[in-house]
């Protein structure tokens, strides 16, 4: 997935089990395609419009949360 | 007079004597109190999980009492109305002459859903849906912990007091499952809090890609659909309304569309999330034919009823995850499974029905984080 860089909110991480995650939303303009990666915020749903798209300016929507494991720093 | 070799030889018999004893002893004391003794080792081991069963279930009864406090004006102290739902029973029908049942099952669940609902509208009334719906899960989550723990601790006493090895064997025996299910249902509090998608929530995501900015109508409670063109075939899409945490009924929805809506549908396409089996990997999507659908058993009825009635094949696509992951966050391995099962639906609809057919695609599961578009 060719994810542009967004301005990131403090991530806020999950514990599940024994594993740690950090919750992703993907934001995805309508127009030209361009898909954003950033932290989920509370109030996030998919097919909720968001931001505004940084490369064409038109209001992309949410089409995917989901969680991706904590990788650990060595 | 005895002689150093002949004390060293009486001291050797005398040590193997006291250890002929004491073996004797023990074996003697295991044959009369070695059931005993187990029934203390397992019992033991029962209460370190019970006491970890109850530490989960006040955390979930303290997680619904702040979320009522933190989520608006309650009317009066909400730990005293949350006490009460935890007792609250459901007294399944009679069973004995087993016809129509399921109707009675219906009936009965549908009245506590709308009787959960409407208390807790009281409790917060002026949250948003969303806000109601969540509560009413964690409420559940909080509930179904209370029973585990009423029940393991129940089995627990009743094999000590009976000094019954063989009921407390039997509980230890199934302890790690138990204890797996609950821990992923108090893990579920935290994404039930925060709004996020679940697992659980991979059909609803998948339908709710068809029904971005068309018309939406109610078709069962909490269920809603939409109709597009796809190659030809016009496609009705249900799924529970998000981004609610709602489950729907789906199988009134489908029932209404055949006989209500007189839609006469050439198939049936259900996508839903499916327990995987341990070795299975996450995100694994299986295809088959039947009703995908899960719960108490009413709604699959229905759709089995009503698509042999009216010879409507059914078919069903199944995204494999874990119990945990099924009622947790979303994870990435889940959603990666979208684009296989866009391709099946695809094959599905290109290969089982043709031009100017009618398909009905359902998103089975809870809808929370997951809208239908404007």
């Amino acid at each position: 997935m060719s994810t542009a860089p967004a301005p990131q909110p403090p991530q806020q991480q999950t514990q599940q089990g024994k594993a740690k995650f950090t919750v992703y939303t993907i934001e995805e303009c309508p127009a030209c395609g361009q898909k954003t990666k950033r932290a989920f915020q509370v109030g996030d749903y998919i097919t909720k419009d968001s931001a505004n798209c940084s490369k064409c300016g038109n209001v992309t929507k949410i089409t995917l949360i989901y969680a991706e494991p904590v990788v650990k720093s060595k | 007079m005895p002689t150093l070799a002949n004390m060293s030889l009486q001291f050797g018999s005398d040590v193997s004597s006291l250890l002929n004893i004491v073996w004797l002893l023990s074996f003697f004391v295991f044959i009369v109190y070695g059931q005993r003794i187990q029934v203390y080792i397992v019992g033991n081991d029962i209460s370190r999980a019970l006491n970890r069963l109850k530490l989960m279930k006040d955390k979930s009864r303290k997680e619904a009492v702040d979320y009522f406090l933190g989520t608006g004006k309650t009317s009066a102290d909400p730990a005293v109305k949350i006490d009460e739902f935890l007792e609250y029973v459901t007294i399944m029908p009679v069973d004995l002459d087993p016809q129509g049942i399921v109707g009675k099952i219906e009936h009965i669940t549908e009245t506590r859903d709308e009787r959960v609902r409407s208390e807790v509208k009281k409790m917060l009334p002026n949250a948003e849906p969303i806000k109601v719906s969540v509560a009413e899960n964690i409420l559940e989550i909080a509930s179904s912990l209370n029973m585990i723990h009423k029940i393991v601790r129940h089995y627990y006493l009743l094999g000590k007091k009976t000094n019954s090895y063989i009921l407390l064997v039997q509980l230890q025996m199934i302890m790690p499952q138990v204890l797996m299910e609950a821990d992923a249902l108090i893990n579920a509090v935290d994404t039930f809090k925060l709004g996020q998608p679940v697992g659980d929530g991979i059909g609803p995501i998948i339908a709710s890609k068809y029904m971005v900015n068309l018309p939406k109508q109610v078709v069962a409670k909490d269920t809603v659909m939409s109709v597009t063109e796809y190659k030809g075939r016009t496609l009705y899409v249900l799924k529970a309304e998000g981004p609610m945490g709602y489950v729907g009924e789906p199988g009134l929805a489908i029932q209404r569309v055949i006989e209500e809506m007189n839609v006469p549908l050439n198939a049936i396409i259900m996508v839903d999330a499916a327990l995987k089996l341990e070795g299975e990997k996450t995100g694994d999507v299986a295809e088959g034919i039947g009703a995908a659908i899960g719960g108490i058993g009413t709604d699959k009825f229905r759709i089995e009823e009503v698509s042999s009635k009216h010879k409507v094949p059914v078919y069903a696509i199944l995204v494999k995850q874990s119990i945990l992951e099924a009622i947790t966050v979303m994870r990435k391995d889940i959603t990666d499974a979208s684009d296989r099962v866009h391709t099946l639906i695809a094959n599905l609809i290109e290969e089982k029905t043709k031009e100017g057919d009618k398909v009905l695609l359902a998103g089975i599961g809870n809808s929370l984080g997951v809208g239908q578009g404007a």
